[in-house]
């Protein structure tokens, strides 16, 4: 799966529904694709909303990658990118009850591995589908 | 989305069914808006035909559970399939949020 889509809300659970059913196809088991689900719509959401400031002229860019035993997906956005390590724990007691801020930590802890790469422009983040415990 | 509202005892019980996302989100914070602007001080979150929970989905439940707060009033999540009780507890919600085992025990528990 290699596609470039227009900025649009609209376009985030279809492409979303692309990548499940390429990995539904490939065997992956339901709890694995639970967590590339949340963990891939949080983060193209965030590249649409945050990155991309949700302007429909710009475009996100979206590669994934299946194998054997693990899906290696990268996502970049045309905005002005972003330090994820400047955001709030939101599993802080005093930021518990904070409205925003969940779907990066999301991506992080659902994913095996991630990194943010062109000044946090882009995602990069592997899955193993014999799932690891963290 | 599909939200079954049901007045049980004076304790208003929600039934979602369906994702709760950033679609869904507001049509459930809309139909939770008409319990609170009434006041309502008990009521019950049931999420057991909810499949998927977004961070969107987690925001609009922090919000309900702050607006209920904001006069007293106690809410209760319950039926939370595995995978969307391990979001709340990565996110550790399961912390600021009363889950209940059940709806029963969830009706009992005020």
């Amino acid at each position: 799966m290699n596609i470039e889509i227009a900025n649009d809300s609209y376009l985030l659970k279809e492409t979303c529904e692309k990548l499940l059913k390429l990995l539904r196809e490939n065997g992956v088991d339901e709890n694995t694709i639970f967590d590339i689900h949340v963990g891939f719509e949080e983060a193209l959401r965030n590249a649409m909303v945050h990155g991309n400031k949700s302007m429909p002229n710009k475009k996100v860019k979206i590669n994934a990658q299946v194998t054997e035993d693990h899906v290696l997906i990268s996502i970049e956005d045309e905005g002005d990118g972003f330090d994820p390590k400047s955001l709030p724990d939101p599993t802080l007691d005093e930021n518990l009850l904070r409205e925003g801020g969940r779907g990066v930590y999301l991506v992080e802890h659902l994913m095996d591995e991630v990194r943010y790469e062109n000044g946090g422009r882009r995602v990069v983040m592997k899955k193993y589908f014999v799932k690891s415990h963290k | 989305m599909q939200i079954n509202v049901e007045e049980k005892n004076g304790i208003s019980v929600f039934r979602m069914e369906g994702d709760i996302d950033i679609n869904t989100s507001p049509e459930v914070k809309k139909s939770l808006d008409q319990a609170i602007s009434a006041k309502k001080d008990k009521i019950v979150i049931n999420l057991g035909k909810v499949g998927y929970v977004d961070s969107s989905g987690l925001a609009t439940l922090v919000e309900i559970l702050k607006n209920l707060r904001g006069y007293g009033g106690k809410l209760k999540l319950t039926n939370l399939s595995p995978k969307v009780m391990g979001l709340f507890e990565i996110t550790k919600l399961n912390k600021l949020f009363d889950i209940a085992d059940g709806e029963e025990n969830a009706l009992n528990s005020f």
